[in-house]
């Protein structure tokens, strides 16, 4: 998965598309020719801004940033990371060559080891295996340097090095010099609490196991011994040896059951934790008295159901630690840190650290890291992540800024109005939290069955005790039987029934681009009945792009096509170099009527469009007022309440464009396919309730409303929720976060600000809206293999039930009904993988086919 | 016979549980932590030239 690119114009994932957009797909070489006049740097294979060259050599570079880093890799003799990486996209990541650590901060991350310092750093912006090569390599020739490591899961980096030789400011230095952003790993508690988790996991799965086979092979000789006979003494010997083997198995690694089987007793809320406890427990404690009593042992069925259970966890472990990695992988690190100006000098302080009332400076790029108010310069500002505003707003000096977002114009320099924790977007992290903490818990669905098989199974027990205390037999006689119910009614494949199932689908479901957070996701997704979208940039594009011209009447006389073409060329002379939205509006739909592009010579006015002098006078293109400045008069009629820009050359006025958000191509699609699947849509926007009506006329979706803010649409997911719908929720920006924890499945495409693809359960990987109907139905045959799984985890238990009962129960028997129900449960959740490959391969066959024809 | 029996199962306990204890340590140190990178490192030419 490759972490979410900025461009150093901040704009997300612009790069490469602005490539293809501009002229078609890019190629993959590093010596891609030129096509048009945009070049593409020999380092980052992301185009050359004109007149942002840097040649050195023979190559071309984007920036001085990724010289520096070429001069870098090919010096330390490591120009073969050219040839090795395989990058999915292109340009340089946002904030890498700028990086810099707070000494004192870094000093706290520092681990002090008899044989040298030990530094963990995050690191962003790693895209492929030779990325990591390179890192690598780069950090142990440093001298000083005895070792460095980077993770491939985790993208985490442990240096050891001698802090005689070396800083470890200079160690992030070098790695931000070559084009990476290392970051301090704070923020990924919850992925170190994981990586903990997983590590006591494997060690009492890994117990369970080599004990559970040793057990097995004393359980073998006694079976032999019950079917041929067996002489007291020895028998006496291997089982003592199977109860000290099987001790760990149930004491340690079964701890977890035992213990949460405690708690769900004092809570009369009996669960899976419950029966496994009980059942593990009888058995161990049955066996130990039949062993001295001269009876049959269970102690293998003991511990095959704890391993056998918590091999069930460690793939549902793995399998949710897999999508939580993904996620966090999309994720890119907010800003921790800010450049604080003191005086002239500037010092890269923490940003928790500001207090109000400090000068910050905000490079063009960067992420405003804190709310404050611009007191020098003016510049625009990329709200998108937050109001979902596409366009760039003119901020000038007295304007407030909000935390989050992109400085898009230029270098400003920002009065700290609130600290970091009181931020806006602490202050949605704050109702993101809340809404996740008014979630009701999830009732996994073998929990439910197990609430309702456990009293079941106790008074059975209860009932063959009684039965047999009826029938005069002594305490020791009726127990036993009772105990017996009690060791066979435990399914160990009960562990496996859930686990395997969301482990095989959430693979499958990974494959096509969905990563679901969690297994009690895929049940949740399972139960749909209502899904609502954010407008902007989930059911649209959140990009302009050009929906009319209209030709200055002054102009008209050739044909209209002509005319719009001699328009569109003017106006793409002076868009070509901008980034600004509209401009690269513009620059596509020249692209695509096969007009040239201009390399953007053109000055760009902050807030008012751009300007260019050439031989025939001065070409402007931007708002009215901007026109009006050089005497050029745009009719009323032009300015329309669309979103427009107008073209004049001198003061003769050419004509105007017209943009809109175009709705995503497959929105209706998918759309479709949710309701086929049975479930009502909506759409839940902050904007004008007119266009969101026509958009939702359009899609055909019955339930909408516009004019929302984050607090409302949270109300408004919580109001359904009380009226028993199951909700999803779609949406990509900062406003949509509380909305998507609030919902009962909170969904975020790629692309999507880090907070949303945080508060999000569901994560689509590919900004396709068809993946959605695709993520329930495989949700919906998935929760059908689990139900099947349940049964048959449970239906050799129960046919055992009567042997116990009788007090005719072998441990053959038991043996028997364990292995057969797992086979069961494990077959039948492959079969889920299965189905899931034959449509792929039915896909497959059918993109052949289409390759074919073309 | 009962003796030797003893004997073996005894050795086979120890060398069982060394491999366990083995296990425990690796655990710990964190080897099976990243289960992707080693196939990459292993085809690294680290001789150089």
């Amino acid at each position: 998965m490759a972490p979410q690119m900025r461009t150093p114009s901040g704009r997300k994932l612009r790069s490469r598309s602005a490539i293809q957009e501009v002229c078609g797909p890019a190629d993959d070489k590093a010596d891609a020719a030129p096509c048009g006049r945009l070049q593409i740097c020999d380092h980052c294979q992301g185009p050359i801004e004109p007149g942002e060259l840097v040649s050195h050599g023979g190559k071309n570079f984007c920036c001085r940033g990724c010289l520096g880093a070429w001069l870098i890799i090919t010096g330390a003799g490591l120009d073969e990371f050219y040839r090795k990486r395989s990058w999915q996209e292109s340009g340089p990541v946002q904030g890498a060559f700028a990086a810099q650590a707070d000494p004192e901060e870094l000093k706290k991350h520092l681990k002090h080891r008899p044989d040298g310092d030990e530094l963990s750093l995050q690191i962003e912006g790693v895209r492929c295996a030779a990325c990591i090569w390179l890192i690598e390599k780069a950090l142990s020739r440093q001298p000083g340097v005895s070792q460095a490591l980077l993770s491939h899961a985790t993208h985490q980096i442990k240096i050891n090095f001698d802090p005689a030789l070396l800083q470890a400011a200079e160690l992030f230095t070098l790695i931000s010099r070559l084009g990476y952003r290392p970051g301090l790993p704070s923020r990924n508690r919850h992925l170190a609490a994981m990586a903990r988790e997983r590590r006591s996991l494997l060690a009492r799965f890994g117990t369970a196991l080599f004990f559970t086979l040793q057990v097995k092979g004393y359980s073998l000789a006694l079976y032999a011994g019950y079917f041929q006979g067996m002489e007291a003494s020895y028998r006496l010997l291997i089982q003592a040896f199977a109860a000290a083997l099987a001790a760990p198995v149930v004491f340690y690694s079964g701890w977890p059951f035992i213990a949460g089987g405690w708690r769900s007793l004092r809570n009369l809320a009996p669960d899976m934790d419950l029966l496994v406890g009980l059942g593990v427990l009888a058995a161990y404690a049955y066996s130990l008295y039949a062993m001295f009593a001269g009876g049959e042992v269970y102690f293998d069925t003991a511990a095959m159901i704890v391993t056998l259970i918590l091999l069930g966890r460690l793939l549902e472990n793995g399998a949710r630690r897999r999508a939580a990695g993904g996620i966090e992988r999309l994720l890119a690190l907010s800003p921790e840190q800010a450049n604080r100006l003191e005086g002239e000098s500037i010092t890269v302080v923490a940003a928790g650290r500001l207090i109000p009332g400090e000068l910050i400076l905000v490079r063009p790029g960067e992420r405003f890291p804190v709310d404050g108010r611009i007191s020098a310069g003016a510049t625009e500002v990329d709200e998108a992540i937050i109001s979902g505003e596409a366009m760039p707003v003119l901020k000038n000096s007295g304007d407030e800024v909000a935390a989050g977002a992109i400085n898009a114009g230029a270098a400003v320099r920002v009065t700290v109005l609130r600290p970091v924790a009181e931020s806006f977007i602490a202050r949605v992290a704050a109702l993101v939290a809340e809404a996740q903490m008014r979630k009701a818990p999830v009732q996994r669905l073998a929990d439910l069955v197990v609430a309702r098989f456990v009293p079941f199974v106790l008074l059975l027990a209860t009932g063959t005790a009684l039965f047999w205390l009826a029938r005069g037999a002594g305490a020791e006689a009726a127990l036993l039987p009772a105990v017996a119910v009690l060791v066979v009614a435990c399914p160990c494949a009960l562990g496996l029934a859930t686990p395997t199932a969301i482990m095989v689908a959430s693979g499958a479901a990974a494959g096509r681009g969905i990563l679901f957070k969690g297994g009690d996701i895929l049940e949740k997704v399972g139960g749909l009945t209502l899904a609502a979208f954010d407008k902007t940039g989930t059911l649209t594009v959140g990009k302009p792009k050009v929906t009319g011209i209209a030709v200055a009447e002054a102009a008209e006389g050739a044909s209209r096509e002509t005319a719009e073409a001699r328009l569109l060329t003017l106006a793409a002379r002076l868009a070509g170099g901008s980034t600004h939205p509209l401009a690269l509006a513009i620059a596509k739909e020249a692209k695509q009527r096969g007009l040239a592009i201009g390399i953007g010579t053109a000055e760009t006015i902050p807030g008012h469009g751009l300007r260019e002098s050439s031989a025939e006078g001065e070409l402007r293109l931007g708002s009215a007022a901007f026109l009006s400045e050089a005497g050029a008069r745009v009719p009323e009629a032009a300015q329309s309440g669309q979103t427009v820009a107008h073209l004049a050359l001198g003061r003769e006025y050419l004509g105007s464009f017209y943009f809109a958000d175009p709705v995503r191509p497959e929105a209706g699609e998918a759309i479709a396919g949710l309701h086929r699947l049975g479930l009502t849509t909506a759409i839940l926007s902050g904007d004008h309730q007119a266009s969101v009506a026509r958009l939702a006329g359009e899609l055909g979706i019955a339930r909408h409303a516009g004019g929302m803010d984050p607090g409302a649409k949270k109300a408004w997911l919580a109001r359904a929720q009380e009226e028993g719908e199951q909700s999803l929720m779609c949406g990509d920006g900062i406003n949509d976060a509380p909305a998507l924890a609030a919902a009962g499945v909170g969904c975020s495409l790629a692309g999507g600000t880090d907070i949303a693809l945080e508060s999000a359960s569901l994560v689509l990987i590919r900004p396709e809206l068809t993946l959605l109907p695709e993520a329930v139905r495989l949700a919906r045959r998935t929760m059908r293999v689990i139900r099947q799984n349940l049964f048959w985890a449970f239906f050799y238990n129960v046919l055992t039930l009567p042997l116990a009962a009788a007090g005719r129960l072998a441990p053959i028997h038991a043996a028997a009904a364990m292995a057969a129900s797992s086979l069961c449960v494990v077959g039948n959740s492959l079969r889920l993988a299965r189905k899931a490959g034959e449509q792929k391969s039915e896909l497959r066959r059918r993109e052949k086919k289409c390759s074919v024809q073309r | 016979m009962l003796g030797s029996t003893v004997m073996l199962l005894i050795l086979s306990l120890f060398i069982g549980l060394a491999a366990w204890l083995v296990f425990l340590w690796a655990v710990k140190k964190g080897e099976f932590d990243d289960p992707e990178g080693p196939k990459h490192r292993m085809l690294d030419d680290d001789d150089e030239h």
